[in-house]
């Protein structure tokens, strides 16, 4: 108790609130850091697409910025080149997703049981998640060249005729979501696993006692109990294909066609190649707005099913 | 125990009957299929990377695509010395990915696990408000275009030929996300034991460096290891920044390796193969950490 008085704090009052000296400074000192960063490269960039979108910024004449007011959006509206980028994205969400999603809850709750080879099984699906999007990318333009690559190869002994895969408009964003739930799969069956863990043995060895059958337990224990995780992977999944850029970015640059050209593309290459960041910081703010709308939405719907 | 004297054990022994046994083999099968789905891709990119490139195409439409040319382990690693030989910088590549890496996750580390330990532990004015900018970044969605970010970067006079590297390191320090994972972990540790070095007479920082540190490495571990697969990763900002071959980082310099004329698909493969390893070994290795940060991230 003596010592404790000796290094009794000193408090001051701030805003009507009292606070102790020795820790609000060492709280400033632990946090600036991440402050002064967070501001200038988190904060500022937004802040800064968010102004830009009024204007005409060029990314080569940053000093000499104009008013556009809603030129730029306005644009926005009637971008066909634009409108068929959110078409193309929208398309890969909507096959991705639930094609992702019901392969790693498949997946999951099939390797949730003591089946034979589980660890080996477990490895064998996480293995492409262990490949960067890059190194998918670059593998898959390989496997899928039409000329010379192993997938016509196979399809060959298989008598069936090669196709044009990445080349073909009709195709390539097809081969971009197969290959993406290929990629990424895996790696939410490891989220659901972990879901499925928690989940007590009590809750199935008490229905179980009561004469539930296996139908019974799992809509009415497994279900209800990692719809929270489900709720959080479909909301991360969706987000994450809402920013599609690399695979089309490596392997068709957007093309054939325009036909894999998606948002987050579209707004880097406005940005970049064009160098007209007033108008790729205009649909990014509109695309963010959009892609808001849905996360929360969405989080709101299975948030009020717990 | 007792259960095994409820009449409904006869009921439970039952239930290993035929149609069990062959729905089991069939969900077996059907993994194995899609086990063979899964890995083909990746088991050929493998052993494609142990052949010639002339090896490559005269075994594609044949099983034996899929089993090494030779096993003569010798053999096997032409492709990967090639890939030395041919490329001045891809030596320095791997290099640049390494260096890349550590200074971003030391970088991460120090940051968010301060900034984290603030929130969770000391309040001050201000620190609410900072908190509710973290969470409110980790829900929201912004379209975080990597073009303003390119911008400021220009306005701060950070691209160029010199200054670029630190350009592309420094914005990636600072995460929402980490900064909420550590403030989650220090507040789940018991308060007494800073207590107790306090009325020891050791101040916060000290407290902090010798107390909670050591008592943290999980939670170290894990920042560490997916700060590190995300840095070793990267590719679209890494290719925004680097042109210039001696400054890119592995992932980019594959674009250099795929589109080389006349192509070599050995090397290729080999150089895909290599850029892999590392992050195989850590998901080998850390498989806990990995774990632990995946049902965090699950269970938020």
């Amino acid at each position: 108790m003596e010592k404790a008085k000796k290094t009794k704090s000193i408090y001051y009052k701030f805003l009507g609130k009292t606070y102790i000296k020795s820790d609000s400074v060492v709280g400033a000192v632990f946090i600036l850091p991440a402050v002064v960063l967070g501001a200038i490269f988190v904060i500022a960039p937004m802040v800064v697409s968010l102004s830009y979108a009024f204007t005409d910024a060029n990314l080569l004449k940053l000093n000499e910025v104009g008013w556009a007011g809603l030129r730029q959006f306005k644009k926005a509206f009637t971008d066909r080149f634009m409108w068929n980028a959110f078409k193309n994205t929208m398309i890969f969400v909507v096959k991705v997703v639930p094609l992702q999603l019901l392969a790693a809850l498949g997946l999951a709750l099939i390797l949730n049981t003591k089946i034979r080879g589980n660890t080996f099984f477990r490895w064998a699906f996480f293995c492409p998640v262990m490949l960067s999007l890059a190194v998918t990318s670059f593998l898959w333009m390989n496997l899928l060249n039409p000329e010379e690559g192993l997938i016509n190869a196979l399809l060959k002994v298989f008598h069936i005729p090669p196709q044009p895969f990445l080349e073909s408009p009709k195709q390539a964003m097809n081969v971009i979501v197969v290959i993406s739930a290929w990629q990424g799969a895996g790696y939410q069956m490891l989220i659901f696993l972990s879901g499925l863990k928690n989940i007590p043995p009590e809750l199935y060895e008490a229905a179980g006692v009561d004469g539930a059958g296996s139908g019974t337990k799992f809509f009415r224990i497994t279900l209800p109990s990692i719809l929270p995780t489900f709720s959080f992977v479909l909301v991360t999944m969706l987000i994450g294909a809402f920013r599609l850029m690399t695979q089309p970015m490596i392997m068709t640059q957007g093309g054939p066609t325009d036909s894999t050209m998606t948002m987050s593309y579209y707004i880097y290459q406005q940005g970049i190649k064009y160098r007209d960041v007033g108008y790729s910081s205009a649909i990014a703010l509109l695309y963010t707005l959009f892609m808001s709308t849905v996360a929360l939405t969405l989080r709101k719907v299975t948030d009020q099913k717990d | 125990m007792q259960t095994q004297v409820l009449p409904n054990f006869v009921k439970v022994k039952r239930k290993i009957s035929p149609a069990h046994v062959v729905l089991k083999t069939a969900a077996i099968l059907g993994l194995a299929l899609l086990c063979v789905i899964f890995l083909f891709p990746v088991l050929w990119m493998i052993v494609s990377s142990l052949k010639t490139q002339d090896q490559i195409y005269a075994q594609l439409s044949s099983w034996r695509t899929f089993l090494p040319a030779t096993w003569n382990v010798g053999k096997w690693f032409v492709a990967y010395k090639n890939l030395f030989d041919s490329f001045d910088y891809f030596g320095r590549s791997i290099l640049n990915s390494v260096i890349y890496c550590s200074i971003t996750i030391l970088g991460v580390l120090l940051l968010n696990s301060f900034a984290g330990y603030a929130l969770a532990r000391l309040e001050f004015p201000g620190s609410r408000v900072i908190g509710t900018i973290v969470l409110l970044l980790i829900i929201v969605p912004v379209e975080t275009s990597i073009v303003p970010l390119y911008v400021i970067l220009k306005n701060l006079g950070l691209l160029t030929k010199e200054l670029r590297v630190v350009g592309y390191l420094i914005p990636n320090f600072v995460s929402a996300f980490y900064i909420f994972m550590f403030r989650q972990f220090f507040i789940g540790m018991p308060k007494e034991l800073e207590e107790a070095a306090r009325i020891d007479g050791s101040g916060r920082l000290s407290t902090y460096f010798r107390i909670i540190m050591p008592l943290s490495k999980a939670i170290f571990a894990t920042v560490a290891i997916f700060t590190f697969m995300g840095a070793w990763n990267e590719y679209v900002f890494a290719q925004l920044m680097f042109s210039k071959p001696e400054q890119q980082p592995l992932q980019v310099f594959l674009q250099l390796v795929n589109s080389f004329n006349p192509k070599d698909l050995s090397m290729v493969m080999a150089a895909l193969t290599f850029s892999t390893i590392p992050i195989a070994i850590v998901y080998i290795f850390c498989q806990r950490y990995i774990i632990e940060g995946v049902s965090f991230s699950g269970l938020k």
